[in-house]
């Protein structure tokens, strides 16, 4: 669809809401309308898009920025496209329509997790190259369905293909969580599942 | 690592600074794909430049307010060339 541009409001902003309402939420979410909305991304900020479909109908987006010295290796910026359902009884306003309230406090599911740092990314990378700045290393914006659901049919199988590898990647971004104080909360580890089984043998 | 002496933590916290922010070093207490990319051996940080913002992730009424999201994208304006600005690694062509 067209984007909108509400009066007053900046760019960023109707970018971001348009992309909220996008319906890619799960248990069928319509990822095929987010593949267009990268298609126009890539046109506009005049950057490859390459996609991989790793299971029938799971494709990921990488859009590429080549750096002046390509052979270094790769700064990775991430996110999946993909939400989490809503019980939209629960909701002050449609959860699929961005609705902006007088504080500017605009309500989507995916407002927080992640598709606010998608857009962040993608504006971020165009007002660089409005700027004329280049990267010295390679830059990868990847788009990935599937993380909500354990990733299995996006990341966790991509990681292990020829592809990926490719790529070159020596770090990576991906997405952290809010904080209600005036910090931000860098996650720099993750807590594994470890499953123990434990015998028990009676007497 | 979030060792100074690492190159990706130090161009990431250093534009932070540059920039007064205050970071708060976590362990992540969900999975998200950060997993499979550190599983393959590449260093990743998860972070959203989300301050003064409720946690609400997978709740009832998830916003973000539309200030604290125009600023998130000046901080990968700093981060993102501090990052490909990295000079070369010991392990690098
Ligand atoms: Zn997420």
């Amino acid at each position: 669809g067209g984007q909108s541009f509400p009066e007053g409001e900046d760019p960023s902003v109707s970018l971001f809401r348009d992309y909220l309402r996008l319906r890619t939420v799960h248990p069928e979410p319509d990822y095929d309308a987010a593949l267009r909305f990268l298609d126009r991304i890539a046109e506009e900020l005049e950057l490859p898009l390459k996609k991989i479909e790793v299971f029938p109908g799971r494709v990921i987006s990488i859009m590429t920025w080549e750096g002046t010295n390509p052979t270094l290796k790769s700064i990775l910026l991430n996110s999946h496209t993909d939400v989490v359902p809503v019980y939209q009884e629960h909701w002050k306003y449609d959860a699929f329509s961005a609705f902006k309230d007088a504080e500017g406090n605009i309500y989507a599911r995916g407002s927080q997790d992640m598709k606010c740092v998608t857009i962040q990314y993608i504006q971020a990378v165009r007002r660089l190259k409005a700027r004329g700045w280049k990267p010295t290393r390679t830059l990868h914006l990847m788009f990935v369905p599937d993380e909500e659901v354990g990733g299995y049919k996006g990341m966790e199988t991509f990681v292990k293909q020829p592809e990926f590898h490719k790529l070159n990647i020596g770090f990576a971004l991906d997405e952290g969580l809010a904080n209600p104080t005036d910090a931000f909360t860098v996650f720099y580890g993750e807590r594994n599942p470890w499953w123990i089984t434990v015998h028990c043998p009676g007497s | 690592s979030t060792d100074e002496s690492d190159p990706w933590w130090n161009a990431f916290s250093a534009s932070c600074k540059e920039m007064n922010m205050t970071l708060k070093k976590e362990i992540f207490p969900a999975a998200t794909d950060s997993r499979f990319i550190r599983a393959v051996g590449i260093p990743a940080i998860g972070f959203s430049p989300m301050n003064r913002t409720p946690i609400l992730l997978h709740d009832h009424n998830e916003y973000l307010n539309e200030q604290v999201f125009l600023k998130g994208i000046s901080v990968y304006e700093r981060i993102i060339p501090a990052l490909a600005s990295v000079a070369a690694l010991p392990n690098e062509a």
